[in-house]
């Protein structure tokens, strides 16, 4: 067997007069010394396995002290305050007809742009977040089976990449209460990115973005919110639809439902076929007292949907992993 | 979840077509998600009657059987007496028996709609003609029984349908779990026929034996002792036991039964734990059997049932052949001291039953589903009973089902009743009651439903209500655990008369114009702008590697962790974009797009940025680009990407200082730049760093594969947005008069920068008495030459007259003079 002592004292030799250090972390020594592994007996290996480990990051930090002594090597400064190269000449943009926005940021936009127009302030969630935010807020108590839904990522100190953009909830629920209280509504609409630890493929993301609104006043009825989201879609889509609903269960809603649209004639919909589109219900009077909003006297209600999904159906893209790949040969697709 | 539609019409009357009532589920209580026809499974199999069976000559195991078919089979051979001829290989093959049988061209029904399904025909086996075949248990898909053929039992007729006779001409629905976590009355059949009949506006009406909480137990109920006691109501609210005999592990339930727990994915095991199954697929409660000797053996031979925490470091060997640690969040079933299984989860080996097994102790109980589903996650545990349990059954319901247990483990068993029940029930809660007004309902919903209507919607599914005027005082059965409050009468309502019927309207709402806020509206602009300098806008995802940060130079403990990702590519919080978008100019590279900028817009997370006056982590928006060249590049490329970034704030009016890196700037962000190719991007005004633009590490180069012409930039959005936000209007009149240039060839040492030119040009020209304005025009050096030439075209401009060749040749020499002063710099 590979003696571990010994590929270290020769690693470290080929690291120090190395050009290219990172690429010794790929020499067929260490994969040796990883496939030892899985031929020692299970209660070994957890005594190999931190030697090993040890190892690496001793390598990493030998490579990254390497490369910046190799950085440290007669590289030619520039005069950063000049608007060209000597001898050069004025430069040029790139062709402006190959630019290109996002299609997700460009269909938020769309969003934001509606609902807007409809009264909503529009408010970006966060990316890093709480368990008070994520669930304790929004009536799931501790250990909630209906936790499990969201495949929640955690980071070493609890925090939550957020599943929903529901973690806004609390927050603009408590901003507006005073505005509620001086006779007002409170009609705010939260966009942004949000995570859920699963497997990828076409049709499924870890990450993906979603766009959530609540609506409280002292006469918030369900029809209302049924009213509000059929003419948001109908905006969208620029003609009348059919909608119809589904009970479904979260906790921050009571009732709660699952809203479908008829299938627009502009994405090719055939009377009968119906879209799923997002969920929905009356706030939670829980979710309510827990903003310090008096459930007795106000009523709510909330949405929430993905983004990914509209502009799939728009554009008939047919693969969700297109939007993170960064490929220019997908970018270059969209145009505003 | 799977629901039969048969066992549905046991408790209620479906009279609609499956499609109308799935589309009525689905807008009422909750998504089917499809629809099985089992009939097609079954629809040529046929009870026959074994005639004869004799041995196949020159065979040691087959047998030559004629069969009577009820002469309902068509264009078959059949001998003198009508009979039809099948070979079969099966050892418990009797004249006599009642049997399974699948004609020529019928589909084996375990291999229906599988990839390779099997289609019987007419075989001749060493001369002998065979037609069809006689079915194992298994071929029919009901369990895993294929030791023999499965005899039939009862009196039926030779000839009729199997599917008649056990009802398999059923459909099933395949349920969506989650839309239901909050109902446990729904995991079982009844529950599921209550929600049917009410949501088609049917009276519901609960069996007896369910609602008689009360539970009767017949036998001898002194044979045997049993305790049971709970620590504390946290953990169970309710927990019930009896001690039975007999309890036959060879003994099968009726094979009625047994096609109804198949059907919905439940296989037939034996008589005594088909009953546990079969009641906790009808009731939504499970149960659990322990061997009674092994339990009592471990407690000095007393029958003591002990429901406690789990205790630090204690062991469980489970009847899967596991053997876990038990954590103070598990619940216990002990006997004794001893652990013999985790509540609601799976029973230990210790106890578990075998075909030793005399006396059996059944347990009927409510546990803590806060602590279940603790208990589920920690230890990977996911079969029917929990799932269940995890809904929260009410405890209520664990009498009525203990009872049933014994009444069928009797019947179908003959086991006998050894003990009293032990009971423990500290959590004996009262039904709620509410009290609700028709103005709530209607107010909340948006709707105009009258009292009568509320009453009868409610009472179909077995509210209790007494009304007076306006308002209903409501009792609420013990079966729904998740009606606490107004809302959830409300929503019943709402739900069982269909939402789809309530009209949608619009708030109302005063005029008040809402605006997009500030920074999304700078946002989007910058957007739009960057495409037009030909860039692509990209999104990349929010965690990165941990090699993505080895390989740019930022320290994995600046970005938060993530401890349970499944995908190694997701461990760390990236710390800013640029990392993401280098990994990107490869792949496209080699996509064959040879120049091209990709840009981000993005929050970004570091660990040193600390956290917000709410306790959760700083986050910084930022925009990043980077921009590559396969070509050979003409001048450093860390003018490209300075160009864009010049461009963009000169869309806002914007000029901002690039000064030369000599200190220590942000770890994270300085990490992967090349400092002496690199500038940082100052707010002129106040000094403060707004962002960098420059030329990467060649060890980043190297790492990401970047062609040699290959610059960036990132910078804080929201510090950009600051300045921009102060930026006032710089509009001048246009002069009506001409305006004069010229352009001055300044020779400087080689290391004198551009920027201390102009920065004294820009000096010198503050104090002229005209408008004016500078533009670059050429910067050249000869070959290793000590100095350098900077050409600036000036532009010179009066508001109230001509200038004249003498004006401006004054007001050009007396610049020239503090420039050459400030810079020795000479004029050529």
């Amino acid at each position: 067997m590979q003696n571990i002592d010994d590929t270290r004292k020769d690693l470290l030799a080929r690291i120090a007069v190395s050009d290219a250090p990172r690429e010794l972390l790929k020499v067929p020594e260490l994969k040796q010394l990883y496939d030892v592994i899985k031929t020692l007996a299970p209660e070994e290996r957890g005594a190999y396995g931190k030697q090993i480990n040890e190892l690496k990051l001793l390598l990493e930090s030998a490579i990254t002290e390497r490369e910046s002594s190799l950085e440290d090597l007669a590289v030619e400064s520039i005069d950063i305050s000049a608007p060209w190269d000597v001898n050069g000449r004025p430069l040029n943009l790139l062709p402006t007809e190959q630019g290109t926005q996002h299609p997700l940021t460009l269909e938020l936009e769309n969003v934001i742009n509606i609902f807007t127009r409809m009264g909503f302030e529009a408010i970006e969630s966060r990316q890093i977040d709480d368990d008070d935010h994520m669930f304790a807020t929004l009536n799931f108590p501790a250990n909630h089976p209906a936790r499990d839904g969201y495949d929640t990522f955690r980071t070493e100190e609890n925090f939550i990449p957020p599943a929903h953009t529901s973690t806004m909830q609390n927050r603009i629920l408590k901003a507006g209460k005073s505005k509620l209280e001086a006779g007002g509504q409170i009609a705010s609409i939260s966009y942004g990115r949000v995570f859920r630890n699963e497997d990828i493929d076409a049709t499924h993301e870890h990450t993906f973005y979603q766009c959530e609104g609540i609506f409280v006043s002292s006469t918030a009825t369900l029809g209302q919110m049924l009213g509000t989201l059929r003419s948001f879609f109908e905006t969208y889509y620029g003609q009348s639809l059919k909608i119809k609903t589904q009970p479904a269960y979260f906790p921050f809603v009571e009732p709660g439902l699952e809203f479908a649209i008829e299938k627009p004639a502009a994405l090719g919909g055939k009377p009968g076929e119906w879209l799923e589109m997002l969920g929905c219900g009356m706030i939670h009077p829980n979710v309510l007292s827990m903003a310090g909003i008096d459930p007795q006297k106000y009523r709510g209600f909330a949405w929430g949907g993905g983004i990914e999904r509209l502009v799939m159906l728009k554009y008939g893209i047919e693969d969700i992993r297109h939007f993170e790949s960064g490929k220019l040969q997908f970018l270059r697709k969209f145009y505003e | 979840m799977i629901i039969s539609l048969n066992w549905l019409k046991k408790f209620t009357d479906i009279d609609m077509p499956v499609e109308e009532l799935a589309t009525l589920i689905g807008a009422r209580l909750v998504e089917i998600e499809s629809i099985t026809n089992l009939g097609e499974k079954y629809k040529d199999v046929l009870v026959v009657k074994v005639v004869s069976a004799e041995k196949l000559e020159g065979s040691d195991h087959l047998n030559v059987t004629k069969i009577d078919d009820g002469g309902v089979t068509a264009n078959l051979e059949r001998d003198k007496d009508g009979l039809i001829q099948v070979v079969c290989g099966a050892p418990n093959i009797k004249a006599g028996q009642l049997v399974a049988w699948l004609p020529p061209d019928s589909i084996v029904p375990e291999t229906f709609a599988k990839a390779e399904p099997f289609k019987l025909g007419i075989r001749n086996l060493r001369g002998t003609i065979s037609n069809g075949m006689i079915a194992s248990s298994r071929e029919l898909a009901l369990s895993d029984e294929h030791e023999g053929i499965l005899e039939l039992d009862g009196d039926i007729k030779p000839g009729t349908s199997f599917a008649k006779t056990y009802e398999l001409d059923d459909y099933l629905l395949d349920i969506e779990n989650k839309s239901l976590t909050h109902r446990p009355d729904c995991f079982g059949i009844v529950g599921f026929a209550r929600e049917v009949a009410a949501i088609s506006g049917k009276q519901f009406k609960t069996p007896d034996w369910l609602v008689d909480l009360t539970a009767d137990f017949s036998g001898d109920q002194t044979a045997s002792q049993l305790d049971v006691s709970v620590d504390d109501s946290e953990l169970c609210s309710r927990y019930l036991a009896i001690v039975m005999s007999d309890a036959n592990g060879s003994k099968k339930s009726p094979l009625h039964i047994q096609t109804y727990l198949s059907r919905v994915g439940v296989r037939p095991i034996s008589a005594v734990v088909d009953v546990t199954n079969y009641l906790m697929m009808l009731t939504g409660q499970p149960l659990h059997a322990f061997d009674y000797d092994k339990l009592v053996s471990l407690n000095a031979g007393k029958a003591e049932i002990h429901v406690r925490a789990g205790r630090d470091k204690e062991k469980l060997e489970l009847l899967d052949g596991r053997t876990i640690e038990l954590t103070t969040d598990d619940i216990v079933i002990a006997s004794g001291e001893t652990a013999i299984g985790l509540a609601g989860a799976m029973g230990g080996l210790n106890t578990v039953i075998d075909d030793n097994t005399k006396k059996i102790i059944v347990e009927s109980a409510t546990f803590n589903l806060y602590k279940l589903r603790s208990t589920q996650m920690r230890h990977g545990i996911f079969s029917e009973a929990i799932t269940r349990f995890t809904k929260g059954q009410p405890a209520e319901l664990s009498a009525p089902v203990l009872s049933a247990a014994v009444h069928l483990m009797n019947k179908w068993a003959d086991a006998q009743t050894l003990s009293k029940v032990a009971e423990a029930y500290p959590g004996k809660n009262d039904r709620p009651t509410i009290n609700i007004s028709q103005a709530l309902i209607n107010d909340t919903l948006g709707d105009d439903i009258d009292m009568t209507k509320i009453t009868k919607t409610l009472g179909n599914a077995e509210f209790e209500i007494e009304t007076k005027d306006t308002t209903a005082t409501i009792k609420v059965p013990y079966w729904r655990a998740d009606i606490h409050i107004n809302e959830d009468i409300v929503e019943e309502v709402g739900r069982l008369n269909g939402f789809d019927n309530i009209n949608p309207t619009l708030p109302g709402r005063n005029f008040t114009a809402i605006m997009p806020s500030d920074f999304d509206g700078f946002r989007s602009k910058v957007r739009k702008i960057m495409a037009r300098t030909g860039v692509n806008e990209v999104l990349t995802y929010s965690f990165v590697h941990g090699d993505v940060l080895n390989k740019v130079g930022q320290k994995v403990e600046n970005s938060y962790r993530i401890v349970n990702s499944i995908s190694p590519d997701l461990q760390y919080y990236r710390q800013t974009l640029t990392p993401s978008l280098l990994g990107l100019i490869n792949p496209n590279i080699r996509q064959g797009y040879d120049n091209f900028a990709l840009f981000e817009i993005n929050k970004t997370h570091r660990r040193q940025d600390g956290l917000t006056d709410e306790n959760v982590p700083v986050e910084t928006d930022m925009l990043a680009l980077v921009i590559a060249d396969k070509n050979k590049p003409a001048g450093a490329p860390y003018y490209q990407a300075r160009r864009i970034f010049d461009y963009l704030c000169a869309c806002f009016g914007l000029e901002l200082d690039y000064q030369t890196i000599d200190d220590k700037l942000d770890e994270s962000l300085m990490a992967p730049f090349e400092y002496r190719r690199s500038a940082k991007v100052v707010d002129k005004s106040n000094g403060s760093l707004i962002g960098l633009v420059g030329e990467y590490k060649r060890s980043v180069a190297h790492n990401f594969k970047l062609p040699d012409n290959a610059a960036g930039f990132e910078i804080d959005m929201k510090a950009l947005f600051e300045i921009i936000k102060t930026k006032s209007n710089n509009y001048k009149p246009i002069s009506r008069y001409p305006s004069s240039e010229r352009d001055i060839c300044f020779q400087v040492s080689s290391d004198t920068a551009y920027g201390q030119i102009i920065e004294a040009l820009n000096d010198a020209l503050k104090n002229a008495p005209v408008e004016t304005s500078i533009l670059p025009i050429d910067i050249y050096q000869a070959e290793a030459g000590k100095t350098k030439n900077i050409t600036i075209r000036v532009k010179l401009v009066s508001h109230d007259h001509t200038l004249t060749s003498e004006e401006v040749t004054n007001t050009i020499e007396s610049v020239i003079k503090v420039v050459a002063t400030a810079t020795d710099a000479t004029v050529i």
